[in-house]
């Protein structure tokens, strides 16, 4: 199984549907790249990824995500690098918010549109987030 | 409820994907045909876990309920027992299996399958014997003539059956295929 991901949003929610289909994935042997472009950025941005904000309005969920004890997206991105996860960040983005390949966590890829669809031409599974 | 198992998960208070994040980990470091436990208080696990097993081919044996808790048991799976070729000459089919047992004829069942396999469905009455034990438990059967051994693919049963012929019991036979394909009445002892 191939799964391509893209992720063009930088909540906490975000996150969370990003990493958790990504790391479900990997461990179930599949293939995964993610493509983050912009405000997904956030979630590799090695500062940004530890304070992501929650949308407007859900910020008592916060004692939920405590309760069901889910790991600290910092967790989920070291094991989702560390189960093979593919992660590219986007060069434009990255240009137009004046951001290097050192801001972000170890081990990713920094590639463009093509890089990203030539990774998903034949993926099984298509995600947007 | 206690099952034997060759290795223990505690995955309890992780949220969705750690428990088959882990599972998958630890999986990693077992021998085909040994058995998992993994404890889980994440509700989603139980559908979770057995879709991960068919996607990857382990064999999912049941889970099994104690209060907060979810046991789930996995098998990994061994590319060994898929193969079809079986040395024992002295063979019987499922059919032939359930229409003795349905006649009432005394027949001695021998299920060589690991204890949570067993557990989980077997013929009503058979004897749990794994395979690995069987070296140093065989004199169990000694008293015992027609022994059909039993387990999931036919693969375990024809080692169990060369075995206990090698070792002098008479009349042993191998069921074909196994388990798997079973239709006849089947007992749990989950409980």
């Amino acid at each position: 199984m191939k799964v391509a991901i893209i992720a063009a949003n930088g909540g906490m929610f975000d996150a969370y549907k990003v990493f958790n289909i990504a790391t479900a994935a990997a461990a179930t042997d599949a293939e995964v790249g993610i493509f983050f472009t912009f405000e997904g950025l956030n979630l590799i941005h090695k500062e940004a990824h530890k304070n992501l904000p929650m949308p407007a309005g859900t910020e008592h969920f916060q004692e939920g995500f405590k309760k069901a004890n889910f790991p600290p997206i910092e967790e989920l991105v070291s094991m989702a690098s560390e189960m093979g996860v593919k992660m590219i960040a986007c060069q434009l983005t990255m240009d137009v918010m004046s951001l290097e390949k050192e801001e972000f966590v170890e081990g990713i890829d920094v590639g463009g549109a093509v890089t990203f669809l030539t990774f998903a031409k034949d993926a099984d599974v298509t995600l947007t987030f | 409820m206690e099952l034997t198992v060759n290795k223990v998960l505690d995955a309890k208070g992780l949220a969705c994907p750690m428990p088959i994040v882990k599972t998958k980990k630890e999986m990693n470091t077992l021998e085909p045909g040994q058995v998992m436990e993994i404890q889980a208080t994440d509700k989603g696990s139980t559908a979770d876990i057995k879709a991960w097993a068919e996607s990857t081919g382990q064999q999912y044996l049941g889970t099994v309920t104690e209060g907060e808790t979810l046991k789930h048991y996995l098998r990994k799976a061994s590319s060994e027992e898929e193969k079809t070729e079986i040395k024992h000459p002295d063979v019987i089919s499922l059919d032939d299996l359930l229409k003795q047992i349905e006649g009432n004829e005394k027949v001695t069942v021998l299920d060589v399958r690991e204890p949570a396999e067993y557990a989980f469905g077997h013929i009503p009455g058979a004897i749990n014997i794994p395979l690995g034990e069987l070296e140093q438990r065989f004199e169990e059967l000694k008293n015992s003539e027609d022994v059909h051994i039993i387990c999931r693919t036919g693969k375990r049963s024809d080692f169990a059956a060369q075995k206990l012929t090698e070792k002098g019991l008479k009349n042993i036979r191998n069921v074909i295929p196994g388990m798997k394909d079973w239709k006849g009445p089947i007992e749990t002892t989950t409980k």
